[in-house]
């Protein structure tokens, strides 16, 4: 299965390797959607893909540790009332998570094919994509 | 019918059973149209004010004009320069039925003796609230890029660096003035759809350039044409009038409009089969800061809106700032709407100079100017 979780660090949590023993540990496969830590903690947003009893027993050595995990379903949302299907977003997305249906030339959005870079936020003129954290 | 069936039409049939079977083709676009704004009179207050500064919503309008009119423009900004919130949004907010918060003041004469007024007006309480815009509806535009290392935040939208991705603003072969390229049937006095309500042509749009090169075909290859329009802003709809943010570049108004086009002749007619791999433009690296950009490329939109072009031996990803859903949209209804008998066309009361010139701006003495 996979899951996306946020993960919150303290300054005590910062100088763990959390995602190495995530791997090696757990066999989990780690995708590192963003990451923002410094000395003082941070946040990073992971995709973790493996069996369900490892992903738990992962989170749990996250929580054992004083890493702060919230699962989150999405990372980035559309609000469908406020697109206006120019698709500008379309060329920018490196994953194809957005692209156009040929047929109606509407903008369509595949929350699968998304792994919140966020790169959309800020180049959509209506501002119709929000990130979730 | 519709500039898509058209052309179907056309392709299946023929130029000259099209210009004897169809009377009227419906375009449509819907972009990002930076020379918009909207005026409005707000009816005098008791004790009276001659308006000399206002704020809408915080966005600063321009009252230089009489006691209580004022033209909030579209891509005007509040103090702070906030970028999510500019006069587009002010004017999608009023078409949205909202009330906005109008403060003026004013130095206080003899006949307009109140020197500060602070309220709420919305569509309903106006007694105007026209949109009036200088230059819409470009035939045909550029298409942009970025060969620089760092992401461009441009009115083309984000240009990724290393040619990340290009984009191109037009709705192609269903776009007004690209169906009607040497204006033949759009001109002065040319009702129009217009955010939703019935608008007209009253110019020709700023900028307005009709001697770029051409195709074979007679379509501008640059931006050429551009409309001058006016519409009541009280009969349009959020649908079709959206305040659009281009981070670090400023606010837009997203506007459709949609122009019938009677089919005169067979002229006429083959100018409206015009498809998409027959309109060409250029390519320019807006990482090169000059007001003449040298062309990267020529492609047509075909290229373009297969969502890859080839440059420089990389395939660069393309899209789109103008809808090409909501342009179609448009055309349908302005189709229905001409069915209906709801939208009447007629000549324009004057066509466009086919003489016009796009000059620059040089630093010159007053002499040099004269």
């Amino acid at each position: 299965m996979k899951t996306k979780v946020v993960l919150n660090f303290s300054p005590d949590a910062v100088n763990q390797p959390v995602t190495n023993n995530l791997i090696s540990k757990y066999h989990l496969l780690v995708n590192i959607l963003r990451a923002e830590i410094d000395e003082i903690g941070g946040k990073m947003v992971l995709e973790l893909s493996g069996k369900a009893d490892d992903i738990r027993k992962g989170i749990d050595y996250l929580k054992a540790n004083g890493v702060g995990v919230r699962p989150i379903k999405e990372g980035v949302r559309r609000d469908d009332d406020v697109c206006i299907h120019c698709g500008l977003c379309v060329s920018i997305c490196p994953t194809k998570a957005l692209t156009f249906d040929p047929k109606t030339m509407k903008v369509l959005f595949s929350e699968e094919k998304c792994v919140a870079c966020s790169v959309c936020i800020d180049a959509c003129p209506p501002r119709a994509m929000e990130i979730l954290i | 019918m519709t500039a898509k069936e058209f052309k179907e039409f056309v392709k299946a049939n023929g130029v000259k059973k099209a210009a004897k079977e169809v009377d009227v083709v419906t375009t449509g676009t819907f972009g990002a149209m930076c020379s918009s704004g909207a005026y409005f009179n707000f009816g005098h207050s008791d004790p009276p004010i001659k308006m000399q500064r206002v704020w809408l919503d915080s966005i600063p309008a321009y009252t230089g004009i009489a006691a209580v009119d004022a033209y909030l423009g579209a891509t005007e900004l509040d103090e702070t320069n906030n970028m999510l919130h500019g006069g587009a949004h002010v004017i999608e907010d009023l078409v949205r039925g909202k009330a906005v918060r109008l403060k003026a003041t004013s130095y206080g004469t003899d006949c307009y003796p109140r020197k500060e007024i602070d309220t709420y007006v919305s569509l309903k309480t106006v007694n105007q609230a026209v949109l009036l815009n200088v230059r819409n509806c470009y035939q045909n535009y550029a298409a942009g890029t970025n060969s620089s290392s760092r992401t461009l935040y441009t009115y083309m939208g984000k240009l990724l660096p290393e040619f990340g991705n290009a984009t191109y603003s037009s709705a192609g072969e269903i776009s007004p003035l690209l169906n009607d390229p040497y204006y033949r049937t759009i001109g002065v006095g040319t009702r129009i759809f217009l955010g939703g309500a019935q608008g007209f042509v009253i110019w020709e749009g700023t900028q307005f350039n009709p001697g770029v090169p051409r195709t074979a075909e007679g379509v501008p290859k640059r931006p050429a044409g551009s409309l001058a329009v006016i519409g009541d802003l009280k009969q349009m709809s959020s649908d079709f009038v959206r305040g659009l943010t281009f981070t670090r570049y400023g606010t837009s108004l997203g506007l459709g409009i949609g122009i019938a086009i009677p089919i005169l002749d067979e002229d006429m007619a083959r100018n409206c089969a015009v498809t998409n791999d027959k309109i060409v433009t250029a390519v320019f690296d807006y990482s090169q800061q000059s007001r003449s950009r040298d062309v990267l490329k020529e492609v047509t939109y075909a290229q373009l809106m297969s969502g890859e072009i080839e440059l420089k031996g990389k395939h660069v990803p393309t899209s789109s700032l103008s809808s090409m859903y909501k342009a179609r949209q448009i055309s349908e209804m302005l189709k229905n709407q001409v069915l209906r008998g709801d939208f009447m066309i007629e000549r324009p009361v004057q066509n466009f100079s086919m003489d016009r010139v796009f000059k620059g701006l040089e630093i010159r003495s007053e002499k040099e100017a004269m």
